[in-house]
């Protein structure tokens, strides 16, 4: 019995589970950050948020009846994105909550993955912002860890001290209190690269990001324009506007956003040109809101704004078509 | 070689590698199949008209007798391929999987040898070379099957500067052409000096893609200085062997759209078309077989085989023998090629290539369980011709065929670089396949 | 058999909010606490009866071309009832609903029903139509307004002036229920919720 298809008869390797695979694979490295610095109460926040995404994508999509498409690794991405947005001494209904909300509302309401018009994971993280604003604005750093405990797979609670994130140190007390804190500035951006800062549990470590994004890059799933562009521009802007640039883009959430969530194929656009004009805004933004806002970090808020911009992207900056004489679009409308 | 210089080239925009698989029959010399015991011709193996049958049921050709007549502009002349006795004039499955018709002709009597002698060209006008031409019935031979003698007969208003030589072969598997410039650099260089005499071109590029290196080089050993034929080196990336493709690697002009190669004047032919020419215009030999790769890993004896027009699949299966049954066969490359639904459906002028594929291979190519755009953008970096399929299918899907002009879907050129790199298996090209007939009907 | 469906059309099959999809600010406004919704559908039945009962009555004095005005004019009339009362009665609700009782003049259940339905049927059937509506109304705010009051502060409250109850719920309050986007995410859920099963039903 002969089958028949319409042609091509080959196909790439590179299917949806083989993109999602990979980008799980990149986030290792951050993951295994989060739990040296944070401890294994990092892991567990990390292992209930992923537990939940896939749960609520399962039971999603058998009540709406569609078929179970947990396996492509989508959700699983969710979960470990939410639970590194996460403070380190979180409690752990917080991130249930942003994961639930992630999957159920902002991913299978608006139709599953490629429907989703924002980021399911920051949409999750910007409403438990809100919604328990004192737990997710208090950070710890862990007190002069003892190893054995630390790495205790049971020992949940972090010993661990409260201290302001350094973004927040230098909007509150400007840049000299936080060179003080660190002792010198070689080794402020010693400590930020490296992830001994106070921050998220999966955004301190910028070496753990990059490393994760190399792989990424070198697998073909990203692209590295949208990062940085992203992160060159946050620069420029942060040095014009007479900060100082390597700190602005060492701290915060800039890499895991840049990496991880800014080229998240769904909400992104989708001509060079276009994520051009994305990143450009995103980095505009993002400076706009930790310098001129209440807040003393904006990546997620910008990655969310811009998500909400791409259709306009999209629709506005087109690419000619060889053989055409001006680029396309303008005739029709 | 020394006094060749050889450039590397390729257009910039889209194109991908896909596995190239060409070493299955990559070093198989070109070998003649054992005669058909029954041609099935199709009077329709180009892109006009079907041509008009001049024969009758129980009459007897000759291998080369003319049996369809051309109708109209874009027709072709149909010869009989075999000796014998035409036994039925009717539908039967070809490779568009539709029944169109074809006549039957069962083999009878004696081979008639092919005259050696080499006559000579010089002495022919411009339009005894095209009436030879038309009267073989040559066609492209890469695929397309557009009458050569109509895209020989450039308008005198239009000039013509450049003729480009395709040895491009980007299609995945087929070695084809790649045997024939191999085997025939000769017939072919002259073919190209046939072709620039009627076209009255100054230049001649030739194109051949670096997987073919042995085939450039040894080309290279048969042209002459004054032939004034440049060699150009491509870069491997698919689909380079595409008219409009071509063009912009190597002149780095862009055909405009809607409009031919002369529009830039060039004009772009295949090295079997070429040299289907030589044999039309020096033996005046119509087109009755033409070299197929027969290729796939279950196939016992794959190679580059000499097939006469009209012989059923199920032939080809006797002589070349498979190691398993068949899931898939496809006429051409696997990129563009159509897959077949009956095993008498015709080798014709057009099939480069016959592909086996096993059950296995053809479990990769999941389209009937295709999921939502993810957005990944990748069709619109794969894209040759820069447009945006992700848009074009999601319309499709929706059926919003009115929408889809807005994004250019009349330029699409169907050469499935989108769907092979789709992550979620969308059946792109046949969305835009719809829209557009849906699209020309409406007018 | 008809009047008893006159009636009970505004509760749930032409449902106001859930199904018309009118009068919506007020409710993305005043639904933080299960009491406001209460009282700001009590004030809007009331003017939507007290207008529905006049258009009707003098539906056909009025000219076609400026039947608009002469509306706006009547439920401005009865606006003005219920925003004296209140603040006179009942300062508390008065000073939380704030702006939006004065804003019920251009609510537009009461202007839809008043263009829909006063202005074309009888006073009795007008009357019933209004009872339906302001109930339909007043359920589905009260519905809102306690999802919201539950998951955004922990409380449900029945209290005005010093009478009834507040409720504790154990839920660790999620603030951002009590601000406008809990109260687009909250409808928004309600209705996809409503339009699934509707749907299901064809």
């Amino acid at each position: 019995m002969l089958k028949t298809s319409i042609s091509p008869h080959i196909h790439s390797p590179q299917n949806i589970e083989y993109a999602m695979r990979n980008v799980l694979i990149a986030m290792v490295p951050a993951l295994l950050a989060s739990v040296y610095f944070f401890g294994v109460r990092a892991l567990w926040l990390e292992i209930i948020s992923i537990l939940t995404a896939i749960l609520a994508e399962t039971l999603m999509q058998l009540l709406l009846r569609k078929p179970v498409t947990v396996s492509d690794g989508s959700a699983a991405i969710t979960g470990l994105l939410v639970a590194f947005n996460m403070p380190p001494n979180i409690p752990f209904y917080v991130p249930v909550v942003a994961t639930a909300l992630g999957i159920i509302v902002v991913k299978q309401l608006f139709g599953g993955l490629g429907h989703n018009i924002f980021n399911p994971a920051l949409v999750g993280r910007v409403f438990v912002m809100f919604a328990w604003l004192p737990e997710m604005t208090t950070w710890n750093v862990p007190l002069h860890p003892d190893w054995i405990r630390h790495f205790n797979l049971f020992h949940i609670n972090l010993d661990s001290i409260t201290s302001a994130t350094p973004l927040a140190v230098n909007k509150l007390q400007g840049m000299s209190a936080l060179v003080s804190q660190f002792g010198s500035k070689t080794q402020l951006y010693l400590q930020s690269f490296l992830g001994n800062t106070g921050g998220c549990i999966g955004e301190t470590s910028e070496l753990a990001i990059l490393i994760g994004a190399f792989y990424l890059f070198s697998r073909k799933v990203i692209w590295p324009t949208v990062p940085f562009v992203y992160i060159i521009t946050v620069a420029v802007l942060t040095a014009l506007m007479g900060q100082d640039p390597l700190f602005h883009i060492l701290s915060g959430g800039l890499f895991l956003g840049a990496f991880f969530m800014a080229t998240d194929y769904v909400t992104t656009p989708m001509t060079l040109s276009g994520s051009l004009v994305y990143a450009v805004g995103l980095g505009l933004l993002t400076v706009i809101l930790r310098l001129k806002s209440g807040l003393p970090e904006g990546v997620s808020f910008s990655i969310l704004l811009m998500n909400g911009l791409t259709p306009l992207i999209d629709k506005l900056i087109r690419v000619r078509t060889y053989g055409k004489q001006s680029k396309r679009g303008r005739d029709h409308e | 070689m020394k006094h060749i210089k050889i450039r590397t080239r390729t257009f910039l925009q889209g194109g991908i590698h896909p596995p190239e698989n060409k070493s299955v029959t990559y070093e198989h010399s070109i070998e003649n199949l054992p005669l058909p015991k029954k041609a099935i011709i199709p009077l329709s193996q180009h892109l006009g008209k079907p041509a008009l049958p001049v024969v009758k049921k129980g009459d007897t050709v000759s291998e080369g007798q003319l049996i369809g007549k051309k109708d109209g502009n874009y027709s072709s002349h149909v010869h009989s391929s075999i000796t014998g006795k035409v036994t039925d004039i009717g539908p039967y499955y070809t490779a568009s999987n539709v029944k169109s018709n074809c006549i039957v002709i069962q083999l009878e009597g004696e081979i008639k040898r092919m005259n050696a002698d080499k006559p000579d060209w010089s002495n022919l006008s411009r339009e005894q070379i095209l009436q030879r031409i038309s009267e073989a019935g040559v066609v492209g031979m890469g695929g397309a099957a557009f009458p050569t003698d109509v895209k020989l007969n450039v308008p005198s208003d239009k000039k013509v500067d450049f003729f480009i030589v395709n040895g491009a072969e980007c299609e995945p598997y087929l070695t084809c052409d790649y045997r024939l410039m191999m085997e025939k650099p000769e017939e072919i260089v002259e073919g190209i000096q046939i072709i620039k005499k009627l076209l009255n071109v100054k230049k001649v590029f030739f194109g051949v893609e670096l997987n073919k290196r042995p085939a450039l080089e040894h080309i290279a050993e048969h042209l002459r200085e004054k032939d004034n034929i440049e060699l150009i080196a491509l870069k491997v990336k698919y689909p380079q062997g595409g008219e409009k493709q071509l063009i912009k690697a190597i002149l780095n002009k862009e055909v405009p759209s809607g409009g031919l190669p002369f529009d830039v004047g060039a004009v772009v032919s295949n090295v079997a078309t070429i040299n289907a020419v030589r044999d039309a215009v020096l033996f005046q030999k119509p087109v009755i077989e033409r070299v197929v790769t027969v290729t796939g890993r279950i196939v016992k004896n794959p190679g580059n085989y000499k097939i006469r027009i009209g012989t059923p699949l199920s032939d080809v299966i006797a002589d070349t023998g498979l190691t398993e049954e068949p899931a898939k066969i496809i006429l051409g490359g696997p990129m563009m090629g159509p897959s077949v639904v009956s095993l008498d459906t015709p080798v014709t002028k057009g099939t480069s290539g016959i592909l086996f594929l096993s059950e296995k291979e053809e479990k990769r190519v999941r389209y009937n369980a295709y999921r939502s755009c993810i957005h990944c953008a990748k069709c619109l970096m794969v894209c040759p011709v820069s447009l945006n399929p992700c848009m074009l299918s999601l319309q499709g899907e929706f059926e919003t065929y009115d929408q889809m002009t807005r994004y250019d879907i009349m330029d699409c050129i169907e050469c499935g670089c989108c769907n092979y790199v789709c992550p979620s298996f969308r059946p792109i090209v046949q969305f835009i396949k719809l829209g557009k007939s849906f699209l020309k009907k409406k007018g | 058999m008809s009047r008893w469906n006159e009636l009970t059309k505004g509760i749930i099959k032409e449902n106001p909010i859930f199904f018309i999809m009118l009068g919506l600010c007020p409710t993305l406004a005043v639904s933080t606490k299960v009491i406001y919704g209460i009282g700001m559908g009590i004030a809007a039945t009331f003017v939507l009866i007290g207008s529905n009962i006049f258009i009707s009555l003098i539906r056909n004095f009025i000219p076609d071309k400026i039947r608009i005005p002469c509306y706006i004019v009547v439920i401005a009339t009865f606006v003005t009832i219920v925003d004296y009362i209140l603040n006179a009665y009942v300062q508390p609700l008065h000073k939380a609903l704030g702006i939006y009782i004065p804003l019920i003049v251009v609510n537009c259940i009461i202007l839809g029903r008043a263009e829909a339905y006063a202005g074309q049927n009888t006073v009795l059937n007008s009357i019933l139509d209004a009872i339906g509506m302001g109930i339909g109304f007043t359920l589905a705010i009260t519905l809102i307004a306690l999802i919201r009051e539950i998951l955004g502060s922990g409380t449900i409250t029945l209290q005005m002036l010093g009478y009834g109850w507040v409720w504790e719920v154990p839920v660790k309050p999620m603030t951002i229920m009590v601000l406008p986007p809990g109260a687009l995410l909250t409808i928004g859920i309600l209705m996809g919720i409503i339009n699934h099963f509707k749907q299901k039903e064809k």
